[in-house]
């Protein structure tokens, strides 16, 4: 029945033009000869915020390195704003990247460098503005996610959440098209989490974002996904709006909701 | 409360605390019954039983395993509310997923698969060399992709930083090497000749291989330990995410600072060793200033100037891709960087030496001798 859903919905996403912006087909992946991804097929809709769920060591990380290219498919296809990435060449791949933020799971900050200078990486070797220009949208950056105080610490300064925070200003210091994240609001407590939620909200109003985002807290999923991508053991069990993935009748969705 | 177990014959009770700390004494106490008092059932009473934590859970469960390996049959008695609500809560539940398997793996296999991770490592290493030299040419002309300032960074770290270590080994060297030569060259009132001797072997050979034995020691080591803790924390992965080569990024700053600061180090490393010969000559041989100097100066010709240099070029090099290859390949966790680190040291001292053979071999025979 996984599939006759994903079928559903891809005609339907054809049907209302929502042009998918990600778009994975049967695709099989995992680690040596470990299955982690078996034949999955997703999209995510433009404009629209995207939410994979599923439980933890389902996949959801490794889908996500798909997406940029980190991981190669065993089989399968993977294409963004229509590019087939897995056959690119890194020039071509690169071109592509630029449109893209990426916000690791556990943040991925250069530790040789201050938070600031991590912010700027992008702006500085992918734009030609001035140093000053740079430090002021850093320091925008940061405001948005709360961390204007921190500019010149090292990561090992910051805690946790801050760090996330941190690679969050940085995913999004070029103002990407399309924005992927790892459980950016996962370990924060619940009031900064809601702030980082309506940050999204609003980069999505501003600047028309894709937005791709792993998720597990059901509060945040409910204020700002459009658009859910139910993982679970390496398959698909729903993809499609999040309103129908409730009403769907599906056990183990139904569970995920009643229980978070 | 301690635990204790009591027992007549095959009746054995267990009172007290059944607990971590309890455990091992239990079990070795009833195993030793069940050898004793070989029967085909024995019953055991938990009446009294006060607690009982996982490892608790874990003993029952073992004595039961035991016992029917013994073939003998186990009879609860009494057993409280409390133990069978920690039995249910502490046991294993049945497995859903299917565990990752790793399958043992036969002689041809592990034959085979030692061929087959030298082949991908030399594949690996080709590949590296190939986009080191690229990206080195590439970043002389372009702007993007690398970082600014890190150059003269890594230039401070991996030259400036050993001036001290590589200065003082360099000057010991050579006062040692004139020492020892010293008292043989004077048998033959032939002394003046240390300073020929001093002058060209530390000139083609310990000035160069001493100063790439510390680098290795001191920077290829520290080149090695940084990139695979980027590995590790997946820096490399959000460099390449930010459509930026680790290669070009972080490795090309400390290969060019390397290629400049080894050749420096080396003619610094020989001036001070022959200094140091200079040393032993004046307060051992009682050579002035002036004769050293001339000899020094006859001594040497460009020809032994440039296979230093060269040599020094060739180590640096050695040691900039084995320690960025050896940082690149670590996979998982915080242990494996140290693993690394210990490799790549050993791996480019090991090459530095193999090398100079090689170079030594070429530079002797590659030319027409002369006397
Ligand atoms: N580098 C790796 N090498 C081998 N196996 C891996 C590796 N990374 C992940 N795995 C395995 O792949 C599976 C999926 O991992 P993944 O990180 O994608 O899970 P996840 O859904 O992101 O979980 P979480 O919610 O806990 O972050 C797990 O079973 C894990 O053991
Ligand atoms: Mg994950």
């Amino acid at each position: 029945m996984n599939s006759d859903l994903n079928k559903l919905y891809m005609i339907e996403k054809t049907q209302k033009n929502h042009t998918p912006i990600v778009e994975v087909t049967h695709l099989t992946s995992g680690y040596e000869d470990f299955r982690v991804l078996d034949d999955i097929s997703i999209f995510a809709p433009e404009h629209q915020i995207t939410i994979i769920l599923g439980a933890s060591g389902c996949g959801k990380t490794t889908l996500l390195k798909h997406l940029i290219r980190l991981i190669q498919p065993w089989s399968g296809s993977i294409r963004l704003f229509g590019h087939e990435i897995t056959s690119l060449d890194e020039p071509e791949f690169n071109t592509i990247l630029k449109d893209i933020g990426v916000m690791f799971q556990n943040g991925a900050l250069l530790g040789s460098l201050s938070v600031a200078e991590n912010v700027s990486i992008p702006m500085e070797q992918h734009t030609s503005l001035k140093e000053d220009m740079i430090r002021k949208l850093v320091e925008i950056k940061l405001d948005l996610v709360g961390l204007r105080h921190a500019i010149d610490l090292s990561p090992s300064e910051l805690s946790g959440g801050m760090r996330k925070r941190a690679a969050l200003a940085r995913a999004i210091a070029l103002d990407p098209p399309l924005l992927f994240g790892d459980e950016p609001s996962a370990g924060l407590d619940p009031v900064t989490s809601a702030g980082l939620d309506e940050l999204i909200l609003k980069m999505r109003e501003q600047l028309g974002m894709t937005v791709v985002l792993v998720s597990h807290e059901v509060a945040s999923i409910n204020r700002i996904a459009d658009h859910v991508v139910f993982l679970d053991e390496g398959k698909v069990l729903f993809c499609g709006p999040l309103k129908e993935a409730k009403t769907a009748g599906i056990q183990k969705v139904d569970d995920f909701f009643a229980k978070g | 409360m301690n635990a204790r177990v009591h027992w007549s014959g095959i009746d054995i009770s267990l009172e007290g605390d059944i607990t971590i700390s309890q455990v091992s004494h239990i079990l070795k106490k009833i195993k030793k019954l069940l050898i004793e008092h070989a029967q085909t059932s024995i019953t055991i009473d938990l009446g009294l039983v006060n607690k009982i934590d996982t490892a608790g859970v874990v003993l029952l469960e073992t004595i039961e395993e035991t016992a029917r390996a013994k073939e003998i049959e186990v009879q609860w008695l009494n057993t409280p509310k409390s133990v069978k609500q920690a039995i249910q809560a502490f046991s294993l539940t049945p497995q859903t997923m299917t565990g990752r398997q790793k399958h043992k793996a036969s002689f041809f296999e592990i034959f085979g698969d030692w061929f087959y991770e030298i082949g991908s490592h030399l594949h690996d290493l080709f590949y590296l060399v190939a986009d080191t030299f690229y990206y080195a040419v590439n970043n002389l002309f372009k702007q993007h992709g690398k970082r600014k300032g890190e150059f003269t960074n890594q230039l401070i770290l991996i030259g400036m930083n050993a001036l001290p270590i590589v200065g003082m080994v360099s000057f010991l060297i050579g006062l040692i090497l004139a020492l020892q030569s010293a008292a043989q060259l004077r048998q033959f009132g032939a002394a003046i000749y240390v300073a020929d001797l001093i002058s060209i072997s530390m000139t083609r050979e310990m000035g160069p291989i001493m100063t790439a034995i510390m680098l290795a020691g001191r920077s290829g080591s520290a080149i090695t330990s940084e990139i695979a803790t980027m590995v590790v924390t997946e820096e490399t992965d959000a460099l390449k995410s930010m459509a930026l080569n680790p290669i070009q990024y972080v490795l090309v700053p400390k290969f060019y600072a390397m290629t400049v600061a080894m050749p420096l180090l080396t003619v610094l490393s020989v001036i001070i060793g022959i200094f140091g010969a200079f040393v032993i000559a004046l307060t051992y041989l009682d050579i002035g200033l002036e004769p050293f100097y001339n000899q020094v100066v006859n001594a040497l010709l460009l020809k032994d100037i440039l296979t230093g240099l060269v040599k020094s070029v060739v180590f640096a090099w050695l040691i900039v891709i084995l320690g960025a290859y050896q940082g690149f390949k670590v996979r998982g966790g915080a242990a494996e960087v140290g693993k690394a680190t210990t490799a790549s040291v050993v791996s480019s001292i090991f090459a530095v030496i193999f090398a100079d053979s090689i170079l030594g071999l070429i530079f002797y025979f590659g030319q027409p001798v002369e006397i």
